[in-house]
């Protein structure tokens, strides 16, 4: 039996005086089996948190049915507050506790024994790399300090599903890789997660299937090498340029270019380059003919990359849109 | 029941630890205004000896108006402008509703903590310069501080959900302000027969049914509102506020 279950998921928040109607989720549908690690891949306002969100009751589904572990939302609250926990975005750590009572008063929420949710806490404390912070107030923590924390704190009474909601969000890098250790280690041993991330490479990493969130829609859902064996080509071929006409019928006609994207401009590109994505297979010759034949064409080419295909050219090729804007 | 006692046990343990400032708060301002009005007015001839009776149970239902209201605003206050610890309490195996209830028992316990310990301290002080006794009738006080309690908490759970984070401080100066000025603190609703039916505006002032209250059980000897209105008063306040107070929670937490 599936441990989550997701069906025909709506959700539009009313609009206000000043703000129309915002249609957050509109239709998803997908499960979690025991032990999986899913991610919910796409652009900030795609309808991710939303969607995580309904499934802890905090938000109030507009439609559509959530089973957690047997509990529907909005039929038995408790019971699904108990099969699942959150990681929230914002970390939330009871300021006035330290990060060990905070831990043992989560377990008391839940109606643990004492001597049970000392057990715990100290466990779990020693499991995420904070004991040595068990006394400090949460406002002295680091960024990656305060996740590990709330973590620990969802980890507390024993969920079946853990939801991680962007949780390296702010992180600096060595942060962010000590928390991808620790979620892999904890779902070896056979915890289910689900995650949503605007990080194609967290969610590559981390996830075994993946769905791509756009407009509160899923577009695909799938393995992370299924969905990269999904597009056309076996590489990604970048090219950054200043062109005075339309390049791409004159590159589509390149042997070994199998198809062509314009990239929005996002802010990552430098300024007023125009970016064309083509996916190519890989021969002897081909950078010399996708070369000249820019030449011919007239454009300025200043920058150039050649890569295996990521989740994020998945994401841009079903939306013709880069992640981060 | 499970986890909203674990709530309140989390609550009061926070507040045990904050006591010294909760008690600086509280005590302040009722004491001083007893020194100058209860003291000094009346030895400089402005004011009769007696008036610090009249106050010591009206003074008493502001410190525990302005607890219950504290405790309970500032929390959530902090919670809707960003920190959003109440999510860990929403998450927690009980209902929206149950959150609610706790904020404000545990609001109540703030605000009677509050009255039991300016009370008697008023009492003391009233005692110590001579000016006159003041004998509560204790089997009357302990429940009516229960009640005014979960009022004043309540109220402060429909102030807290109704307003603006960034308007917050402007409360205080702008209701609250008014409120304890017209709360019949410094003079009995009885009296106000003088004014005329505009007495009767001050019943839609919650601290005017916790100061006369007050004044029944520690100065029951002086003039005050008929029981059936004071009881009338303090519980359709309480059960209106918690009406208002828990839908317009649960409307901003569960978005």
């Amino acid at each position: 039996m599936s441990t989550l279950v997701v069906e025909n998921l709506t959700k539009t928040y009313p609009g206000t005086r000043k703000a129309p109607p915002v249609e957050a989720v509109r239709g998803i549908s997908f499960s979690v089996e025991p032990g999986e690690f899913l991610g919910l891949l796409g652009p900030n306002g795609a309808g991710k948190s939303t969607t995580l969100g309904c499934m802890s009751t905090l938000v109030r589904p507009t439609g559509g049915r959530i089973v957690v572990d047997g509990a529907e939302v909005g039929k038995d609250p408790s019971g699904v507050k108990r099969s699942l926990a959150v990681v929230p975005q914002m970390r939330n750590l009871d300021r006035e506790l330290t990060v060990r009572e905070l831990l043992v008063f989560h377990g008391r929420y839940f109606g643990l024994e004492a001597t049970e949710r000392e057990a715990r806490a100290t466990r779990l404390l020693d499991d995420l790399q904070v004991a040595d912070k068990a006394g400090a107030k949460p406002a002295t923590l680091s960024g990656g300090q305060q996740q590990r924390v709330m973590i620990a704190r969802a980890l507390m009474h024993d969920p079946k599903v853990v939801l991680l909601d962007e949780p390296t969000t702010g992180l600096d890098p060595q942060a962010r890789r000590l928390l991808w250790e620790t979620l892999q280690r904890l779902h070896q041993r056979g915890l289910t997660f689900i995650l949503t991330t605007h990080y194609m490479e967290e969610a590559d990493r981390l996830c075994e299937r993946v769905a791509i969130v756009d407009h509160g829609r899923i577009l695909t859902l799938d393995t992370p090498a299924a969905l990269k064996k999904s597009l056309p080509g076996a590489q990604v071929l970048d090219l950054w340029m200043r062109a005075p006409q339309p390049l791409a019928p004159r590159l589509r006609a390149v042997t070994g270019v199998l198809n062509i994207e314009a990239v929005e401009a996002s802010d990552g590109d430098a300024d007023g380059l125009e970016r064309l994505r083509l996916f190519v297979e890989p021969g002897e010759g081909l950078l010399d003919r996708v070369l000249v034949a820019v030449r011919e064409g007239g454009a300025d080419l200043r920058h150039v990359s050649l890569s295996q295909p990521s989740l994020e050219d998945v994401y841009i090729h079903l939306t013709g849109r880069g992640l981060r804007e | 029941m499970t986890a909203f006692l674990a709530l309140l046990h989390r609550d009061l343990t926070v507040a045990a630890r904050q006591a010294p400032f909760l008690l600086l708060a509280t005590l302040t301002q009722p004491i001083l205004v007893i020194l100058v009005f209860g003291n000094i007015l009346p030895r400089l001839g402005l004011v009769s000896a007696t008036f610090g009776i009249v106050m010591v149970p009206g003074l008493m239902a502001i410190a525990i108006l302005m607890a219950g209201v504290q405790g309970v605003l500032m929390p959530l206050v902090q919670d809707f402008s960003g920190t959003r610890e109440v999510d860990e309490r929403l998450l927690a195996p009980i209902s929206v509703f149950g959150v609610t209830v706790e904020r404000i028992v545990a609001g109540a316990v703030h605000a009677a903590t509050a009255g039991l310990v300016a009370g008697p301290a008023m009492i003391l002080l009233m005692h110590g310069t001579g000016l006159g006794d003041v004998q509560p009738r204790w089997a009357l006080l302990l429940p009516f501080i229960a009640i005014c309690g979960l009022l004043s908490a309540s109220f402060g759970l429909t102030l807290g959900t109704q307003v603006q984070p960034r308007f917050a401080g402007l409360l205080f100066a702008v209701v609250l302000g008014p409120m304890m000025l017209f709360g019949c603190a410094y003079y009995p609703w009885a009296q106000l027969k003088e004014i005329g039916p505009v007495r009767f505006l001050f019943l839609l002032n919650p601290l005017t049914f916790v100061s006369e209250a007050m004044r029944l059980a520690v100065t029951p000897e002086a003039p005050h509102m008929p029981t059936p209105l004071l009881l009338a008063g303090l519980f359709g306040w309480l059960v209106t506020f918690t009406f208002l107070g828990t839908r317009a929670f649960e409307k901003r937490a569960i978005l």
